[in-house]
């Protein structure tokens, strides 16, 4: 990935001036967050709904025993861990489709006769949405998890989950981006975008964490950059004393830093041949 | 100063091409078929500091896609070109400070956000200094009377009020060169004419070289010193409005509604001027302005006929080019 300087852009040649249009982006991406009010409360309730029918799931796993530990999880480490990864998976914005239209209806030209970067743009744009819609799943998803199972005393995990995160959103953004930039040369990338959803739900671990899965299939996982996006964050918060923290930093700085390079690849050879529809 | 350049400019698109019907479609996902478009063929220009050229042509003649590749949006299939100094595709981001764009069919601003926000966000974006930025914008504000509707949600603007914040906007930077594509497509006239003062003062306050495309050839008479038309992505006359106006642009067409009881054949004949359509509630006039004068015209018409509504507009750019043809260039 290029420095932050060169990824959004540069004129006075300073970290501030790149950091100050990354916060630009990040601001008025929050804003008009804002005025998605029914997508919210549409989001917020379906939330509910899936974790609601996961408790009634888990607890029949269980046999409603609180005490009890399957592979290292407790009842309630598991729903709270459910809480964590459902709200980073709807945190983040649906990249694939954003870029394609972008493409499709020729808007992509008033992002790019900007002095900013394209991608360094929509990773300003992708953060800022993740993050605030992350923290507003996390509130409705912590509510029904506190009522069902009790409250998250997680003590460090709590700064685990939120310091992970972040490389963890990055992981998506780069991840998405990938499949995103494939719409400079298909034009549809919704079937690569539904194969790479799939992929985060189930080698990812956002149902099941990856040590509850078959040791084959676990040792597949542990080769592939979806456990750095919900599995890392949502194991740190629940089992911390398990968690080998900064190993998990590394493998996720070294899959942003491969990603995003293959990202940066891609992104010079898509924009030489674009073509922008209409007017 | 030459503020750009252009060598034999060409953009040569790949499609796909596809058959009509379901086995059209069958057959286009099995053996696909390609072929080439010429957007732009050859683009010869120089354009100099402070100029403002209007970029004309028809439908699909390869306008937006020439700008498209000055602003460094498209990288050109060969040829070559240098604006302010950069070669726009391989410096596009240091270009993009000095050069401002508005594609007048799409919105740089934030749809479900007042307009005050996208010029903070642009002013963060250009790395303007924030006494600079308020007091631009607050000239800005006053200039394009944007005062009443800066805090109103884009989506709750008329189109005349968004296209006044999107020229705006785009002023904000200072910028040398300003690409203005279709700026008044869609607008009505009182707007329109609003727009056309405001770039034609900024112009000559800043000196901000101006590079209009538009088929509206009210854009070109009222905004610049020379017209460049292309048909068929390349250049078919190059030649100052003047001239233009002189031998081509010689033609106003009267479109007029009747009010009820009126008769169009109480008009009497007039010297320059043929009917070219009729009914019984419209009359449409072309007048010879090289004959007589509108005025005259519409001064016989209101004293013989009792009219609903009367608009003048110029021959459509179709009409231009083919009688550009006519003569040859």
């Amino acid at each position: 990935m290029r420095t932050p300087r060169r990824l959004f852009g540069y004129r006075n040649a300073s970290l501030a001036a790149g950091g100050s249009k990354a916060g630009a982006v990040a601001r008025i991406t929050i804003r008009q967050q804002m005025a998605y009010k029914t997508d919210f409360i549409m989001r917020a309730s379906f939330l509910l709904m899936i974790l609601y029918v996961f408790v009634q799931l888990w607890s029949a796993a269980y046999d409603g025993d609180h005490a009890r530990i399957i592979n290292g999880y407790t009842l309630k480490q598991i729903i709270w861990y459910l809480v964590f990864t459902e709200a980073i998976t709807m945190g983040v914005p649906a990249l694939c489709g954003i870029i394609e239209n972008e493409v499709k209806s020729g808007d992509i030209a008033v992002r790019l006769i900007r002095p900013l970067s394209y991608v360094g743009y929509h990773y300003a744009a992708y953060l800022a949405e993740a993050v605030f819609r992350f923290f507003v799943h996390l509130a409705v998803g912590s509510a029904i998890a506190w009522l069902c199972v009790g409250p998250p005393t997680f003590g460090m995990g709590w700064a685990g989950l939120f310091s992970l995160t972040f490389g963890a959103i990055t992981v998506a953004f780069v991840l998405n981006m990938i499949v995103a930039l494939c719409a400079f040369w298909v034009e549809e990338t919704r079937g690569m975008e539904f194969v790479l959803h799939k992929l985060q739900f189930t080698v990812g671990g956002m149902l099941l964490p990856l040590d509850l899965m078959p040791e084959p299939l676990r040792r597949i996982c542990v080769w592939l950059p979806f456990q750095a996006m919900l599995y890392f964050p949502a194991r740190t918060a629940v089992n911390i004393d398990a968690a080998p923290i900064a190993e998990q930093f590394a493998i996720q700085a070294v899959w942003i830093l491969l990603l995003g390079a293959l990202v940066m690849w891609m992104y010079k050879r898509g924009v030489s041949r674009l073509h922008v529809n209409g007017g | 100063m030459i503020a750009l350049q252009t060598q034999a400019l060409r953009k040569v698109f790949t499609v796909k091409r596809k058959d009509a019907g379901l086995a059209g479609s069958f057959r286009s996902l099995l053996k696909p078929r390609w072929e080439e478009k010429v957007a732009v063929r050859s683009i010869d220009l120089t354009v100099q500091r402070g100029e403002m050229v209007a970029f004309l042509g028809p439908n699909g003649a390869g306008k937006s896609t020439t700008i498209k590749m000055l602003t460094g949006i498209l990288h050109p299939s060969s040829g070559e070109a240098r604006v302010l100094g950069c070669t726009p595709w391989r410096e596009r981001e240091k270009l993009a400070f000095r050069i401002g764009a508005v594609f007048g069919q799409k919105s740089q601003l934030w749809y479900h956000l007042p307009p005050i926000d996208t010029f903070d966000l642009i002013s963060r974006i250009y790395e303007l200094k924030r006494s600079d930025y308020h007091a631009r914008r607050d000239d800005l504000i006053e200039r394009f009377e944007l005062g009443p509707y800066l805090h109103t949600p884009v989506r709750k603007l008329s189109l005349g009020e968004r296209m006044r914040c999107e020229i705006a906007v785009s002023f904000l930077h200072r910028p040398q060169l300003l690409f203005l594509d279709e700026p008044t497509i869609g607008l009505d006239v009182v707007v329109k004419q609003r727009i056309r003062e405001l770039i034609r003062e900024l112009n000559r306050e800043e000196g901000t070289t101006v590079f209009l495309t538009s088929h509206d050839a009210g854009d070109m008479e009222e905004l610049c010193a020379r017209a460049v038309v292309i048909h068929h992505g390349g250049i078919l006359l190059d030649a100052p409005v003047d001239r233009l106006k002189r031998e081509v642009l010689n033609r106003k067409l009267i479109s007029l509604t009747l009010a009820a009881g009126s008769d169009a054949s109480m008009l009497p004949p007039l010297s320059g001027t043929e009917v070219i359509a009729s009914d019984s509630r419209r009359l449409k006039l072309a007048v010879d302005l090289a004959v007589t004068e509108i005025e005259t015209v519409l001064s016989a018409v209101i004293g013989a006929l009792r009219l609903e509504d009367v608009t003048v507009e110029d021959p459509p750019m179709e009409e231009i080019i083919t009688h550009i043809y006519g003569t040859g260039g």
